[in-house]
């Protein structure tokens, strides 16, 4: 029985100690000592947010920076880290602090490790990025997503809201700590229903077939599940992953805060349908009835079915996420997914979405899903 | 393939994934980036330095505390001492306590015995001057006493003495007497048998003369004015020197009684004279404290002799070598003079002063008579007593001396006379008549040539002449008015010469 709890957690305990080797360097233009120091090397948990890293890096650095005041912002080849979000019209849901590996994730098509970024203490560009403010922002923006996930989820963000103090922060010390158990613990307590998933236990034993998961129409409670996506759209075709030019601009990168709708009548629901009901434009021809999908091997960076996205079927919008859609329109037929990262790894499509909502959500119960895209221009 | 088996194998691969990237991202530079994040050591040379200057400070930091364990060594020392000399003292403290709390008891104690003492000193103090009172009406008593004893003994050594003289004439008489017997025995041994050497003369039996006794008042001479202390004849010769209250000397043929010789010069009243035995020089005593020393044949005044510091009362010249002068004043000193040098030789001080002189017959002893009644034999070399002997018991006014030298005569205001033995100066003879009163300190008595008469004046104005072999009075002769102050024998025997207080001098054959 252990095992088997032991089998079940293991996926969620890989997402929980998943960790990105940061190479961090200082810009040259701020360096002031000879030699110039080395870069600081940290290892960055992947459900963790970039600037609570800045008191382990500021130290490093603080000797050899010029006199002055420090705000501290990172770059990636060029690029200005952008650690929050910030969708156009504001509105109740303000700038969220986006998990450093979903940064890396998005950023890096090809993972680079150590991630080299460089980090900057001075010339901030606040034309570009909001300033990362603290470890306060970043616990007050988890928070807010919880109370979000919850709206989302039961329809209103009582339970949170409800939450007490010590609560939170003990919440907020396990996300930051990593401490999964204590984070088990303390969510419990809010009630935020998982969709039920067979499958979990499915893969875990074989040997409990019958407790009767061979009804696939069981009784999955249609749900919502919140979800970020994070778009990044490229103009041309790659054979190697390598090969994709670098992240230059954010225009390039879209933010969609949409929640998926579960709702099943006998099949599962499997990630590619999750993906049809969030980017409907990229699966034309494809009717929501079940089909068989051709698996699709992720690793070896093959081509995935490009899909008719003729039909414009307008997505459903639940709630007021306002997100950047690009208009359905005047698509061409070779636009198509290329690829499709969660916490660091491609499912296969196949994939049922309720394991996926089960072991890869991060701890502010979103599940952020970075996809390629290839637009023709 | 069931779709629940796609469905199986798309989450088994998505969990080989997770295990793939685990591997790949954390599972493989978490070792590095731990052991690199442990502190680094980078700033090196910077550590080191700041080692070394924290070494330093430590050797620094060792060195003070080394330097501050041995000050409290010291410390700890010291204050142990301190300690135990605290300690000392504190015991110090409680002895000298005790010994003060015994100390008070004891001064208490004192005091209360003192107290006693005191009251007990009081006592006796009281009961001492009781018993001075008492010694001294003692003393006064015994001093009575011993007065009167005093006088008892004085009284019964007179007495005794007079006993003595009774005894003394008595024997003299009875020796006289044997004498006489002895002497008429031998003129009838004599007459009956003379054999042998007869002695025809006796040496200077030619100036001998018997001496008649006296009897007819020859001259009467008014020689000096106020009085003549001293007459004396020159040698074995009739002319007479006398000396007066007027300052002058004369000289007087006594055969006519008429004036020979004034010697003046004399400052004060003549109290003595002396002829030196060439009848050359005229020696006077004065009151002016002086003595004058005439030539006779010049009549000039050859010497004067100046050092008593009171009259001169009384002088004598050597019998032999006349260059000897001796006299006493009433200075208490007796001077004797060399002429030839012509000053004082000697001096000798007595506390008695002295109212006669004489010097004996070989001119090395002078015999003074003093005021308190003792005869005096003095050496005229050394001045040093020879001998004394209680002549008087008042004060003796004149000594002469036999022709031969071994008598002395002595008068004195107790109105007796005197005979000694020079050598052994015991009373030969002892003379007194009833009415025979010296007349003066100085009165001046003499002894016929023969040795066997004495004259001796009377303040009544009389002549008593006794006879030494009688020892008995043997004329009175009245004539002078005035008491008669000294009277010589001539050499010659006769005359016998006085003078009186009114100056008048009368000479008796």
């Amino acid at each position: 029985m252990r095992k088997a709890i032991q089998k079940r957690m293991e996926a969620k305990k890989y997402v929980w100690e998943g960790a990105i080797p940061l190479q961090i360097h200082l810009h040259e233009s701020q360096v002031t000592t000879l030699p110039p120091p080395p870069p600081s090397l940290i290892l960055a948990p992947r459900i963790g947010y970039l600037p609570l890293l800045v008191p382990l890096i500021k130290p490093h650095f603080s000797s050899t920076l010029p006199p002055g005041v420090d705000t501290i912002w990172f770059e990636y080849r060029g690029l200005p880290l952008k650690c929050q979000n910030q969708p156009p019209n504001g509105g109740f849901f303000c700038c969220r602090y986006i998990p450093t590996g979903v940064l890396f994730d998005l950023l890096c098509a090809e993972p680079e490790r150590p991630w080299n970024i460089t980090v900057h203490f001075r010339g901030y560009p606040g034309n570009v990025l909001i300033p990362c403010d603290g470890e306060d922002s970043v616990k007050w923006s988890f928070i807010n997503s919880l109370k979000e996930a919850a709206y989302i989820i039961n329809g209103n963000c009582k339970n949170v809201m409800n939450m007490s103090q010590s609560d939170q922060l003990e919440l907020w010390h396990s996300v930051m700590n990593g401490n999964l158990e204590a984070y088990l613990r303390v969510s419990s307590k809010l009630k935020l229903a998982t969709i039920e998933d067979e499958y979990t236990s499915l893969c875990s034993s074989k040997s409990q077939q019958g407790s009767g998961e061979t009804d696939f129409t069981g009784q999955v409670k249609t749900g919502r599940v919140p979800v970020r996506l994070y778009v990044w759209s490229i103009s041309e075709d790659f054979d190697d992953l390598e090969d994709l030019s670098q992240v230059d601009s954010w225009e390039k990168i879209s933010y969609i805060n949409r929640p998926i709708e579960i709702h099943k009548e006998g099949k599962c629901f499997t990630l590619h349908d999750a993906m049809k009901s969030l980017l409907p434009e990229f699966f034309s021809d494809e009717s929501l009835s079940d089909s068989k999908l051709a698996r699709v091997d992720f690793e070896d960076a093959q081509k995935i079915p490009s899909e008719d996205v003729s039909s414009n079927k307008v997505v459903e919008d639940q709630g007021q996420n306002a997100y950047e859609h690009r208009e359905a329109c005047c698509i061409s037929s070779s636009a198509e997914i290329k690829l499709i990262r969660i916490q660091g790894i491609e499912p296969k499509l196949e994939i049922p979405f309720s394991w996926l909502v089960n072991n890869l959500l991060n701890p502010d119960h979103f599940l952020h899903i970075c996809v390629c895209v290839k637009v023709p221009q | 393939m069931s779709q629940e088996e796609v469905a199986r194998e798309a989450i088994k691969h998505a969990l080989k994934a997770l295990k793939k990237r685990h591997l790949v991202e954390e599972g493989a530079h978490a070792p590095a980036y731990i052991a690199l994040s442990r502190p680094i050591i980078s700033q090196g040379s910077e550590w080191k330095e700041k080692a070394e200057n924290l070494e330093l400070e430590l050797q620094q930091c060792y060195k003070a505390q080394s330097r501050l364990s041995e000050q409290l060594v010291v410390e700890v020392a010291e204050s142990r001492a301190l300690k135990a000399s605290l300690q000392e003292k504190e015991t110090t403290i409680a002895d000298l306590e005790n010994e003060f709390t015994q100390t008070r008891d004891e001064c208490s104690q004192l005091k209360t015995d003192l107290e006693e003492n005191i009251r007990a000193l009081e006592l006796v103090m009281s009961e001492r001057q009781e018993l001075k009172a008492q010694l001294e009406q003692l003393t006064i008593k015994a001093k009575n006493a011993e007065a009167e004893n005093k006088m008892l003994v004085d009284r019964w050594m007179l007495q005794k003495m007079q006993d003595a003289e009774r005894l003394n004439e008595a024997n003299a008489l009875y020796e006289d007497m044997i004498e006489r017997l002895k002497a008429s025995g031998l003129e009838k041994l004599a007459r009956e048998q003379v054999d042998g050497i007869v002695r025809r003369s006796e040496e200077g039996a030619e100036f001998f003369a018997e001496s008649t006794i006296a009897s007819v008042c020859k001259h009467r001479i008014n020689a000096h004015e106020g009085g003549c202390a001293s007459i004396m004849f020159e040698y074995n010769s009739g002319k007479l020197i006398s000396g007066g209250q007027d300052r002058s000397i004369k000289m007087w043929d006594t055969s006519t009684g008429s004036l020979s010789h004034s010697l003046f010069g004399c400052l004060g009243s003549v109290l003595d004279l002396a002829i030196t035995h060439d009848n050359r020089f005229i020696i006077a005593a004065s009151s002016s404290n002086n003595l004058f020393v005439w030539d006779v044949n010049s009549g000039r005044v050859r010497h004067t002799l100046t050092g008593h510091t009171d009259k001169v009362c009384a002088v004598d010249v050597s019998k032999v070598s006349s260059r000897h002068v001796v006299s006493a004043a009433y200075d208490r000193t007796i001077k004797v003079w060399d002429l030839q040098k012509g000053y004082c030789t000697t001096t000798i001080i007595f506390h008695s002063n002295c109212n006669a002189l004489c010097f004996s017959t070989d001119g090395q002893t002078i015999c003074s008579g003093h005021v308190d009644g003792n005869l005096r034999l003095w050496d005229i070399q050394t001045g040093k007593l020879l001998s004394e002997v209680a002549a008087h018991s008042l004060a003796i006014t004149s000594i002469s001396l036999s022709r031969n030298g071994n008598v002395i005569l002595t008068s004195g205001r107790d109105n007796l006379h005197n005979l000694f033995d020079i050598r052994s100066l015991e009373v030969c003879g002892t003379f007194r008549a009833n009415g025979n009163r010296v007349a003066s300190n100085w009165s001046r008595s003499c002894m016929s040539p023969d040795d066997n008469h004495i004259a001796a004046g009377s303040a009544d104005g009389s002549i008593y002449i006794w006879s030494i072999s009688k020892a008995d009075i043997v004329s009175t002769l009245k004539e002078h008015t005035a008491p008669v102050l000294c009277c010589t024998w001539s050499g010659l025997g006769k005359p016998l010469a006085s003078a009186d207080k009114n100056g008048i001098v009368c000479t008796w054959t």
